[in-house]
Formats: C-alpha cells, sequence, structure tokens
C-alpha cells in the first residue's frame, strides 16, 4: 500500500524539550541498584523451600510415607518441585537481553502446571496401610490442605511481588498468576509429604487444586502491586 | 541505560535524544494529536526514570520503553472515555486554531510526506480501533517484527498477527474507498444501473 509506505517513510518528529518534572528529577539523581533477576530467583526459591520445610516441621510427615513407593514418592516430589521452579523463573527473569520477565511463557506454565498435577493426582495416587481414603468426603472436606497449601504459597507470592513491584507495563496479570502456580506447587510439595488422603479426587482436586487457586488469586490480586503505572 | 542507572543524568538526554523521536512517532500515529503524544511522551519518560531500578543491566531497555507508553496510552485513553465532558447552556465550543487545510494546529505539522497520501493514510489509521492500529503502526510503520510488537503490546504472538491482518485489511478497503475512482466508459453505465 503505498500510503501506508509513504507514512512509514516519514522522519520520526522533533521530541519536545525535557518537562520540568523530569529536569527536576534529573537535578537529584542518584545511582540506584538495578534489578538482579537470578539473584532475586536463588533468593526466592530458598527462602521458600525453608520456609516450606519449616511447614513440614509443624505439620508433621505423613504416617503412610514408609508404606508408600519410593519411586512415586520421588517423582512425584519431583514435579510438585519442578511446577514450583519452572513458573517462578519464567514469572521473575526475563531472556538474554531483555528488561520484562517472560510473562507469556509464566502463565502457559502456570495453566500446564496445574493441570499436570490434578491431573497426575487422579490418576496415581498408591495408598499404604495406614493412608486415608475418604472418597468424595475427601474433596468437599478438603479446607484443611486448601489452606496449607495455600498459606505455603503466600511467601513465594508475597517475595515475587516484592521483586517486581511496580516494574510490569504489560503482562502483569500472567506473571501473578505464575508465581501463584509457583507458590501452589510448593503448596503441593509440602501436602505430598504431610497429608496421608490417598484417594485421587482428594489428591487431584484438591492438592493438584492448590495450584489452580493460587494462580487465580495472583492474578486477580498481585498485578495491583506489580503494574508500571 | 546502565550509565543512566549509575547516576549519570547528561545519559539520560542520551537515552531520550535516542528513543524519543521514534517514541514520538509512535505516540503520534496512535493519537493523532501533537499536544497529547508529547503529553504521553513525558508521561511515559518520567515512568521509566521512576522504575529505573527495574532495569537488567545489559538488556535492550526500547522495547521495555515501548510497552511502558503502550501503557501509557492505554490508561490515556480509558482515562479519556471515562471523562465526562460538559457542554454548556449555550452549547459553546472553544474555539481551535486550524490551519489553511482544515486541521488543527496539532494537526498539521505531523503531515511531511506526500502530503494527500499521507493524510488518507492517517485519517484512516484513525478510524481503525486502537488494537489495530497500533498493530499496523508496530509492524507496518515502525518496522517492529511481530513478536516485537506482541511484547510491547502485551499480547501473544497469534493475537497480534490477526490485529495486525485485520488492521492492514480495513485500512487497504477505506484507503480504497477514499481513492477517487476511474471514470467509467458512457457504454457501462446502463448495463450496471438497473433503471430506476
Amino acid at each position: 500500500m503505498s500510503a501506508l509506505d509513504d507514512l512509514s517513510r516519514i522522519p520520526p518528529p522533533r521530541p519536545p524539550a525535557l518537562s520540568a518534572a523530569l529536569e527536576a528529577e534529573l537535578a537529584h539523581l542518584t545511582p540506584v541498584a538495578t534489578r538482579r533477576p537470578l539473584r532475586q530467583l536463588a533468593l526466592l526459591i530458598a527462602i521458600s523451600l525453608v520456609y516450606g520445610a519449616g511447614l513440614i516441621v509443624m505439620l508433621t510427615l505423613r504416617r503412610d510415607l514408609h508404606e508408600l513407593p519410593m519411586g512415586w514418592l520421588v517423582w512425584t516430589g519431583l514435579a510438585w518441585l519442578l511446577g514450583f521452579v519452572v513458573p517462578i523463573t519464567l514469572a521473575t527473569v526475563p531472556r538474554a537481553g531483555a528488561v520484562m520477565p517472560r510473562w507469556r511463557l509464566a502463565g502457559i506454565a502456570s495453566v500446564v502446571a496445574a493441570l499436570a498435577m490434578i491431573g497426575l493426582g487422579l490418576v496415581l495416587h498408591p495408598a499404604g496401610e495406614h493412608s486415608a481414603v475418604l472418597g468424595w468426603d475427601g474433596v468437599v472436606h478438603g479446607y484443611g490442605c486448601l489452606a496449607s497449601g495455600l498459606e505455603t504459597a503466600i511467601v513465594p507470592v508475597v517475595i515475587g511481588t516484592i521483586f517486581l513491584r511496580r516494574t510490569l507495563p504489560v503482562g502483569s496479570r500472567w506473571v501473578a498468576a505464575g508465581l501463584g502456580a509457583g507458590g501452589g506447587s510448593l503448596g503441593g510439595l509440602v501436602l505430598h509429604l504431610h497429608c496421608p488422603v490417598a484417594d485421587g479426587l482428594h489428591v487431584g482436586l484438591v492438592h493438584g487444586g492448590v495450584i489452580a487457586i493460587a494462580a487465580l488469586l495472583a492474578a486477580a490480586l498481585v498485578p495491583r502491586a506489580t503494574d508500571l503505572r | 541505560m546502565q550509565r543512566y542507572c549509575d547516576g549519570e543524568a547528561g545519559a539520560f538526554r542520551e537515552l531520550y535524544a535516542l528513543v524519543a523521536p521514534r517514541l514520538l512517532g509512535y505516540l503520534l500515529k496512535m493519537t493523532r494529536e501533537r499536544a497529547l503524544a508529547e503529553d504521553l511522551l513525558q508521561q511515559t519518560f518520567l515512568k521509566v526514570h521512576r522504575a529505573r531500578a527495574a532495569y537488567v543491566r545489559g538488556a535492550d531497555p526500547v522495547p521495555w520503553i515501548y510497552s511502558i507508553a503502550h501503557r501509557t496510552f492505554i490508561d490515556e485513553t480509558r482515562r479519556h472515555r471515562r471523562a465526562v465532558v460538559r457542554v454548556g447552556e449555550a452549547e459553546e465550543l472553544p474555539e481551535v486554531p486550524a490551519g489553511l487545510t482544515g486541521e488543527s494546529d496539532d494537526r498539521r505539522d505531523e503531515v511531511r510526506g506526500d502530503p494527500e497520501l499521507v493524510t488518507a493514510a492517517l485519517d484512516a489509521l484513525a478510524e481503525l480501533p486502537a488494537q489495530q492500529r497500533e498493530a499496523v503502526v508496530l509492524t507496518k510503520l515502525d518496522g517492529k517484527t511481530v513478536a516485537e510488537a506482541a511484547e510491547i503490546a502485551g499480547t501473544t504472538v497469534g493475537a497480534m498477527k490477526v490485529r495486525a491482518h485485520r488492521g492492514y485489511e480495513a485500512l487497504r478497503k477505506l484507503l480504497g474507498r477514499a481513492q477517487p475512482r476511474p471514470a467509467k466508459p458512457a457504454g457501462d453505465a446502463g448495463a450496471q444501473g438497473g433503471g430506476a
């Protein structure tokens, strides 16, 4: 389209001089410590894991732990850990050469983590002699697990929010969902090591559901703090 | 950007001189009002200044600054939509000084190329929905890739492709309608008329 070609060839306009407000700010310019995403990520993961470990100590380990298949315990634990690390990383660390975190991938990762852990819980849920099988009651009366999972999620979400405070002009809701899903996965990991309920409905819908609920809550609340306005 | 974050005011002026013209061009095409575009430009750089601690050393700040400009434009559009315009009982409207073309002073100095074509393109662009207009401005006029434009606008690559395509098609129709059609031969008139 020749009209558009003509328009694209117009030289950029001359910008105005800096406003008085900007000049005033520049007059008192001081050095600032810029964001270090990898350092922040390491700190966030370390504090969250210590907090999660503290919660497990407080809540005690599940009574049927020694009766469960070791492979399932380890691999599912690693899956929860992956569900924690991946969305949190994407929500806080930009790709090389960029300022903004990978919010789009963080959003996708939060959806994938929630669906994967709900599915995994529904399908794989071995039981031992001392495990509890509650059926639908385990879902309806699953507040305790939901509350513990969300309590665990609070710490990574709050730390991530502090690190990203007033930094995101776009994509803040997806970043928040990533933080929430990561926190929810950590909550799921704590429940994996604490809760002796071993039926698929409870493990899938309540433990896995913590990710979805934490992601949704974070997406609703966190952007107020992280939006760059 | 790094020197600026280290407290060198001159580095900010260099950054402004480098980025502001392109950014003003983008904002001007989005708003079509020089005064508003300049105001948004200043707001954008004020936000960049206040959020400079969010910068990651070694990163390219331009897409981030564009994103801030995009957000500032969106916020301004929303504020503008919410604003209640009161017209006095006598329905007096403020007089806006206009140039020979009928354009206000604000809009006159944006036309510098082939004036007719550029004005037609700008008018057509202004008729597009904001999202499509932005997609066309970023991908067709500012030379950004679809991925860069999506990053700036806070959307997915797929959505940006769709917006750019729809915007481009709408623009093609608008510009086609605006251009004078060649006169038809006299013999064709009866065949097409259908006779009233």
